[in-house]
């Protein structure tokens, strides 16, 4: 059930033509490419959720939070007036407080997508170096063993360069 | 951007510029290595062995040279993130071929900022003191101090940028990964996350550069902001002017955006494959920004003298004979609005934008005129405080002369060393310019 | 849950009092009658022996780096026969509202139980900003590591430290003496008596130009003087609410034959 096929493509609307047919035809795909094809992808398949917006906001607040309560509590914590001012001042706790705010959010940002499209794995991918270069990749997953011949065809139709088989045990 | 170009050419052009090293860059990069330890090491180790008595600074005018630079340096650094960060937002196309490069100057502006606090410190080893930390003191930091809120503002803008530039570079560092060898490929293999480009981490990747985008974008504000507070929450004669934010943010932007004019100008020199990347276009763009930022410090210029004249308390025209009418600065104030406002105008001609005088002069003079900007806000201001027993003029010694040139050595010979290990064009972003490959043309 | 929702605005109140201190235990004050100053100087060379001040030399002097910590500015209006000579002491003025306090990063600088604005010198890291906001330029700085030679080494205060390079100081008011009035008044079981602190310069003070009391303790000689028609502050438009309060020296019109 692991196998999968990588079809390497020269034209992006020869590959969105192939991925296309391909999920209809119910397979998983990835298509892997040298630069972003967000707007293209979008335009043929709708657009797609975006997880990181969560992790962002969850950032900004905790940032937020955090920022007010730490410059209160530590200027509570050791009771040192200063220049007829009190203990806790407003305006220096916004000012803070908008710091911590774009801090965490921009780390909590990164920490998302490191997260969501990084994350680590232990498995090789399949990969083809142009791929990082000039050349766009289809790759389609879960395709049984006697379908093999199919999907290339589809896809050498669609004008395909080169068709990889990747078997798994 | 010529549309003729391939991406495989666009590859290996820009890692090129990484690999192909002459004997010329050695020789350059030793001299300002060379240059960066005896113009700055070895003079800090002098004043931090003697202490801060070897500078010029004296009982009125604490704030000398060190912090005009660390002014400077912030300014510098703002012009790179609002290249990446406001334009990356409103999507402009122009940003994409000089977005790295600004963004690597704002990387490194801030390591000279961050340099600058420790130099004019009194007690330099002591200055994790002002980061909020629990220790066995028992004691925070002071949150009205505009100090305090430096260390919050440049701390978040250093580590914000750090990631911003970082993020950035994990496609290309991916796609470099595959065709570098030995220490290198172990380099970007690692720093690449595993990132292969397929649509998934591309979607993710533009979203959460949007949501950096938004983030920073404020910081270009905030930032300097807070640092004009150094001196507008004051309550000196020249400091405490309530149109420093907006003049101050000004100000960087207009030094900044020279600063990487003239870094363009000098990369393309010394790599020619740059030159079909960073075309007339670019500049054409950049310079109107000039212009436009020239003439916004023009007129915060002139509101922040015409707001102390009006004002007539003694002590505002105590400072404004002091800075207009006296001789030394008389002519640097002359200077700076020349390099600032006079300068920059020209570029509205079409021919000059492209020519050497519009590509190196006309930077280095707006650099060296918001230098004079900083020096004449922050020593100047001082020596003309209130009671006129203490007024004291500010000489600066060499030790003071001496740092900031080697720390522009430093600078020099770090970006150096950038340019050999990471990818100062946007690989990806280059080849998104290009146009994506149709078999069908629209 | 009601009654913790009232300690937090209790405690919420208190911290946003304006100062923090409801009622300081003193406010040492220092009144300066100018009619009686004639810039002798006593005072600064008693603050040089009580507080450790190094003498830096006739360099360090020419580039504004002289250690006093208490001056006498000299004035002089007109042309020489007709000349107007004033002098006015200035030391730190101790404000409530110290420009200085604000700008410290790690509280090196703060305001305590007794009025009065405080220097920790081993909190300093030096960042020059207390002395950049104030406006009465009574700060001092460590430029180098002065050292005192022998037999000079002799003479140093024990009560007072000698201040490490590259940290700021400033008047103190001789907190020491303050200090040594309050234990032993303490010791005694009562308060401190008008006259029991004498900073080094209101000591020396050969005119007695200079009174320095509790200005909470209306019977005290200060608080009486503070009265004064004569009183004005220093800079009292910047609102820093000083608590050095001088008496203003009547001048007569016109030239006068001497000083």
């Amino acid at each position: 059930m692991d196998n999968s096929l990588l079809g390497i493509f020269q034209y992006v609307d020869d590959l969105l033509a192939a991925a296309e047919k391909c999920k209809k035809s119910g397979y998983g795909i990835t298509i892997i490419s040298p630069v972003p094809l967000v707007h293209e992808i979008e335009h043929t398949f709708g657009e797609s959720k975006n997880p990181v917006k969560y992790f962002t906001g969850l950032g900004a607040i905790t940032g937020y939070l955090f920022g007010t309560l730490f410059a209160i509590t530590t200027s509570i914590l050791y009771v040192l007036p200063r220049s007829g001012r009190p203990i806790i001042a407003i305006p220096p706790i916004l000012l803070i407080s908008y710091e911590t705010t774009i801090l965490l959010g921009v780390l909590f940002t990164l920490m998302g997508f490191i997260v969501l499209a990084l994350a680590p794995s232990f498995k090789a991918k399949e990969y083809d170096v142009g791929l990082a270069i000039d050349s766009f990749g289809l790759l389609v997953d879960g395709v049984r063993e006697n379908k093999f011949g199919d999907i290339e065809k589809v896809m050498r139709e669609y004008g395909a360069n080169e068709v990889k088989r990747i078997e798994k045990k | 951007m010529d549309r003729t170009i391939t991406y495989k050419e666009a590859s290996e052009d820009i890692s090129g510029i990484i690999t192909k090293t002459g004997w010329k860059y050695y020789a350059v990069l030793t001299l300002m290595a060379v240059s960066a330890v005896s113009f700055l090491f070895l003079p800090w180790a002098y004043q931090i062995y003697s202490g801060q008595g070897v500078t010029g600074l004296n009982a009125p005018v604490f704030w000398g040279l060190y912090l005009v630079n660390f002014i400077y340096w912030v300014g510098i650094a703002h012009a790179g993130t609002l290249i990446s960060a406001m334009l990356y937002i409103t999507q402009t196309p122009w940003r994409r071929a000089i977005a790295r490069g600004a963004e690597t100057m704002t990387f490194f502006a801030l390591f000279l900022v961050s340099l600058f606090i420790f130099v004019h410190m009194g007690r330099p080893w002591n200055f994790y003191w002002t980061m909020p930390y629990p220790n066995q003191r028992q004691i925070w930091t002071n949150f009205t101090s505009p100090i305090t809120f430096d260390v919050f503002a440049i701390g978040t803008y250093t580590t914000s940028s750090i990631v911003f530039l970082f993020f950035g570079m994990i496609p290309d560092l991916a796609s470099l990964s595959h065709t570098a060898t030995g220490w290198r490929k172990r380099l970007y293999t690692a720093l690449s996350f595993g990132w292969r480009g397929t649509d998934r981490q591309w979607h993710l990747q533009a979203k959460a550069c949007m949501f950096f985008g938004a983030f920073i974008m404020p910081l270009v504000v905030s930032v300097h902001s807070v640092v004009s507070w150094d001196f507008a929450l004051s309550v000196v004669p020249g400091y405490a002017k309530t149109v420093f934010a907006p003049y101050f943010v000004t100000g960087a932007l207009l030094s900044g955006f020279a600063g990487v004019l003239l870094m363009l100008s000098i990369m393309r020199e010394a790599y020619p494959v740059m030159k079909k990347y960073v075309t007339a276009y670019h500049y054409d763009k950049v310079t109107i920004f000039v212009v436009v930022l020239s003439l916004i410090w023009s007129y915060l210029t002139l509101m922040e003298v015409v707001t102390g004249l009006y004002a007539n308390t003694s002590q505002e025209i105590e400072h404004l004979k002091y800075k207009l009418a006296i001789s030394p600065f008389s002519y640097l104030f002359a200077l700076m609005i020349f390099s600032n406002s006079v300068l920059p105008l020209l570029y509205i001609f079409k021919k000059l934008r492209n020519s050497f005088f519009g590509r190196f002069i006309i930077p280095v003079f707006v650099l060296i005129g918001m230098w004079l900007e900083r020096f004449l806000i922050v020593p100047n201001s001082l020596s003309r405080k209130f009671l006129p027993w203490m007024w004291h003029d500010y000489s600066p010694t060499w030790v003071e002369y001496s740092i900031p040139i080697g720390a522009l050595f430093f600078f020099i010979s770090m970006f150096m060393v950038f340019i050999k290990v990471f990818p100062i064009i946007a690989i990806f972003e280059v080849k998104e310019d290009i146009g994506i490959p149709m078999r069908k043309s629209h | 849950m009601a009654g913790f929702l009232e300690r937090i605005t209790e405690r919420w109140k208190v911290y946003r009092e304006p100062g923090f201190f409801k009622k300081l235990d003193h406010k040492w004050t220092m009144v300066i009658d100018l009619d009686k100053c004639n810039g002798c100087g006593a005072c600064v060379l008693a603050c040089y022996a009580e507080n450790n001040l190094p003498v830096v030399g006739k360099d360090e002097c020419a580039m504004s780096r002289a250690f006093s910590w208490l001056r006498i500015e000299r004035y002089i209006d007109g042309e020489y026969p007709d000349v107007k000579v004033k002098f006015i002491p200035v030391m730190c003025q101790h404000c409530s509202k110290a420009p200085c306090e604000t700008g410290c990063p790690v509280y090196a600088t703060y305001h305590n139980q007794d009025g009065l604005n405080v220097q920790v010198y081993n909190r300093c890291v030096g960042t020059f900003t207390c002395a950049t906001y104030c406006p009465y330029d009574v700060r001092r700085f460590n430029w180098r590591s002065y050292k005192f030679e022998q037999p000079l080494d002799h003479q140093l205060n024990p009560d007072v430290t000698v201040r490490e390079m590259g940290v700021m100081e400033k008047c103190t008011f001789c907190i020491q003496r303050i200090r040594a009035a309050k234990d032993k008044a303490k010791d005694e079981g009562r308060t401190v008596q008008d006259g029991e602190v004498l900073p080094a310069c209101v000591q020396s003070c050969p005119t007695g130009a200079m009174i320095f009391g509790d200005l909470l303790d209306p019977n005290s000689k200060a608080a009486k003087l503070a009265k004064s028609p004569r009183r004005y502050r220093l800079l009292e438009e910047l609102n820093a609410d000083p608590s050095v309060i001088y008496l203003k020296r009547v001048m007569k019109e016109g030239p006068s034959k001497h000083g």
